[in-house]
């Protein structure tokens, strides 16, 4: 086990600079989570921390040590690829062993951990296979059997899940939670999947155009996102940013007036006459039916929402709705009588929605 | 129906086909069949040889013994001279008669396999680590180096032939047999080097990197990853590359008749062959069976590489 830390790191590809200031801190045993959209630097981000590629400018260490002018083969890590990189001349019990055989572990050794992987991760039939002849899902659960099966300080994994199907990909989920479990080493994850990254992560890495975003536990990143693209990007389906005006005492959206739990301080918030354009953010899970929860004081209520559609997803029903001119998604649980071209009284508690400036894309602290 | 030929259609590329592969075949066949005939059955035009005779190849192979060469006429009569003593005649007609060392085909045979095996070995690893260096190193002109390496085929051997001899002369090579084998040697090498650097090349390049990253974070070197992963990934491409080599080499007549004309134990066996085609041994059963020998080893090369070239060997361990 070992900490992992980035600091200033900077790095170009030519003129191209993906990444820009990163700094990062991985404690030990910690199972971190590098989230965001395809291109936002979060595979260079893993990369440099495997060595297979060198940073611009900044440090990278582990276990506290500089390691920007160790190759990869002397970082003790073990990295999951993308597309398995499973070496196809070997067979299975090769591919996992060959890392071990290199380090010339002790034969006994060897097998005492193949064993246990192979017991794992389920691939005691499959030993003297060549990956030619695995399924995805097999060929998957072989490359972390290469990479567990070391003793390294640190396990890198690379989009581990994006080839396989939706089933298999929640499979894999729980195993990798389990293995992280039981083996408690430092492991650093990177995925486009929201899903993923909210299930897998200890912490939660949000990266975008080669920036950090966020960094946070998972629910602190789900009910505290720092900007939109944070609030946005986490959480399916995405959270609703509706244009609203604040006011002292109220936000005023589609010229209905919802009331906040508290007052603003005009020295945090400056408000004009006219009050402060700003973005709402409401997430779906958070509406609910008022027909259903009755007439509660504490709920802001946006009223006469046009429904557009209804999708019923066995417990929850997905409502597009209309607010005058604007469009929002709402999920609520099987109770709600609503119907497809009627209208519906949407509450929703105030201390969980969000206000995000409009020009920075920054949240503004109300609460 | 798409894809369906009908029976006309069917003979008609059989034909093709048939015909096609006669006229490539034609000379091996008629090599093999006048290798295979007795004296007194070369003018027969026919390919299949009335009784087969194997003399030449038991006696080109060291089983049997060599035929007396024919006296020819002239001599014949000049021996009716009774001027001339029986001494001397017997001197003149074993001049004619000696056949020992006449054509001493296992000794050309493993001459030439030596210099081609060395020559597509040397050229084979050169390969191996240039090709590697252009498929996957970045450096300041690589591309500009990798191109212009086909240079050595813009210009053709017989322009290079006299140049080249006179390098190895200055070079001071020629003056013993050894020198003269190594510019030989170098000369081969260097014909071969620029088809395998790409043919390597092109090969490394369809094993994906990550593989060899994987291998770094496994715990090997760059070489050991060439080693380990690479290498035993190009099997089929490595033995395709060096049996290409070797049989140019093999084969090569041009530059071997410039460098080593005058060491005669030394030929290679186009070169040997070249010169029991003009010498006093020349009888066509021999010529053919030695033809033949020659051949055989570039058969087996490429009945080897067929088998072998399967490709395929990176299969299931990427995901495409």
């Amino acid at each position: 086990m070992a900490s992992v830390t980035l600091k200033n790191i900077y790095k170009s590809f030519g003129y191209v600079e993906v990444l820009h200031n990163i700094n990062l801190e991985v404690d030990e045993g910690a199972f971190v989570v590098l989230v965001g959209p395809s291109g936002c630097g979060k595979s260079t981000t893993l990369r440099l921390i495997a060595g297979l590629e060198d940073a611009t400018e900044g440090e990278v260490l582990i276990n506290k040590r500089v390691v920007n002018l160790i190759e990869p083969q002397h970082r003790n890590i073990a990295m999951v690829f993308q597309n398995y990189a499973l070496y196809p001349h070997k067979n299975v019990r090769e591919n996992i062993i060959f890392g071990l055989k290199r380090a010339k572990a002790p034969k006994d050794l060897i097998n005492r951990r193949l064993e246990r992987v192979s017991r794992i991760l389920e691939l005691e039939d499959l030993l003297d296979r060549k990956p030619a002849q695995l399924s995805g899902g097999q060929r998957q659960r072989v490359a972390m059997g290469r990479a567990i099966v070391r003793d390294a300080d640190v396990f890198l994994f690379d989009e581990p899940l994006s080839n396989l199907d939706a089933k298999l990909r929640h499979q894999m989920r729980s195993e990798i939670r389990r293995i992280h479990r039981e083996y408690k080493t430092t492991s650093i994850y990177v995925t486009h999947d929201q899903v993923e990254a909210m299930t897998l992560g200890d912490k939660v890495v949000v990266m975008r155009d080669g920036f950090i975003e966020q960094h946070g536990s998972p629910m602190e990143i789900y009910l505290k996102p720092n900007n939109i693209f944070v609030a946005t990007f986490i959480g399916a389906p995405s959270m609703n940013m509706l244009d609203a005006t604040l006011f002292p005492g109220f936000v005023e959206l589609e010229g209905q007036k919802l009331m906040l739990t508290k007052r603003i301080n005009e020295n945090d918030i400056p408000l004009p006459k006219e009050g402060k354009k700003l973005k709402l953010g409401i997430r779906p899970d958070f509406f609910l039916d008022e027909d259903i929860v009755g007439k509660e004081t504490h709920l802001a209520i946006i009223r006469n929402a046009h429904i557009d559609i209804i999708e019923p997803l066995g417990f929850d029903r997905e409502l597009d709705v209309q607010v005058g001119n604007q469009a929002l998604k709402a999920r609520l649980d099987l109770r709600t009588m609503a119907k497809e071209g009627e209208t519906i009284n949407l509450c929703f508690d105030m201390e969980r929605a969000h206000f995000f400036d409009v020009g920075t894309e920054k949240r503004l602290s109300i609460h | 129906m798409i894809g369906k030929r009908s029976f006309l259609q069917n003979i008609f590329l059989a034909l093709a086909v048939g015909s096609v592969l006669f006229i490539c075949l034609f000379p091996f066949i008629q090599i093999l069949s006048t290798s295979l005939k007795h004296q007194f059955d070369w003018g027969n035009p026919s390919l299949i040889p009335m009784k087969i005779n194997l003399e030449a190849y038991r006696e080109l192979l060291g089983f049997g013994k060599m035929k007396d060469a024919p006296i020819p006429d002239t001599i014949k009569r000049l021996l009716d001279n009774p001027l001339i003593t029986e001494k001397k005649k017997d001197e003149i007609i074993s001049k004619y008669r000696s056949t020992g060392d006449v054509f001493p085909f296992p000794r050309y045979f493993l001459n030439t396999f030596i210099l081609s095996a060395s020559a597509a070995s040397i050229s084979l690893i050169l390969a191996v680590f240039g090709a590697y260096s252009f498929s996957r190193l970045r450096f300041k002109g690589r591309s500009t180096i990798q191109r212009s390496i086909l240079f050595v085929y813009m210009v053709g051997g017989v322009m290079l032939m006299v140049p080249l001899y006179q390098m190895s002369v200055k070079a001071g090579l020629t003056k013993t047999v050894w020198g003269s084998l190594l510019s030989l040697l170098l000369i081969y090498i260097i014909q071969t080097l620029p088809v395998s650097l790409y043919m390597l090349g092109n090969y490394f390049r369809t094993i994906p990197y990550s593989l060899e990253e994987a291998a770094a974070t496994d715990g090997c070197s760059r070489i050991e990853a060439i080693f380990f992963i690479i290498l035993p990934l190009s099997a089929p491409m490595l033995v395709t590359v060096f049996v290409y080599c070797f049989i140019i080499a093999w084969n090569e007549f041009l530059f071997a008749s410039v460098f080593i004309k005058q060491f005669h134990d030394f030929h290679t066996l186009p070169l040997a062959l070249q010169s029991l085609f003009v010498s006093k041994n020349a009888i066509w059963d021999r010529i053919m069976s030695a033809s033949m020998l020659t051949l055989l080893p570039v058969i087996f090369c490429f009945m080897f590489v067929m088998r072998n070239l399967t490709g395929g060997l990176t299969a299931g361990g990427v995901k495409e």
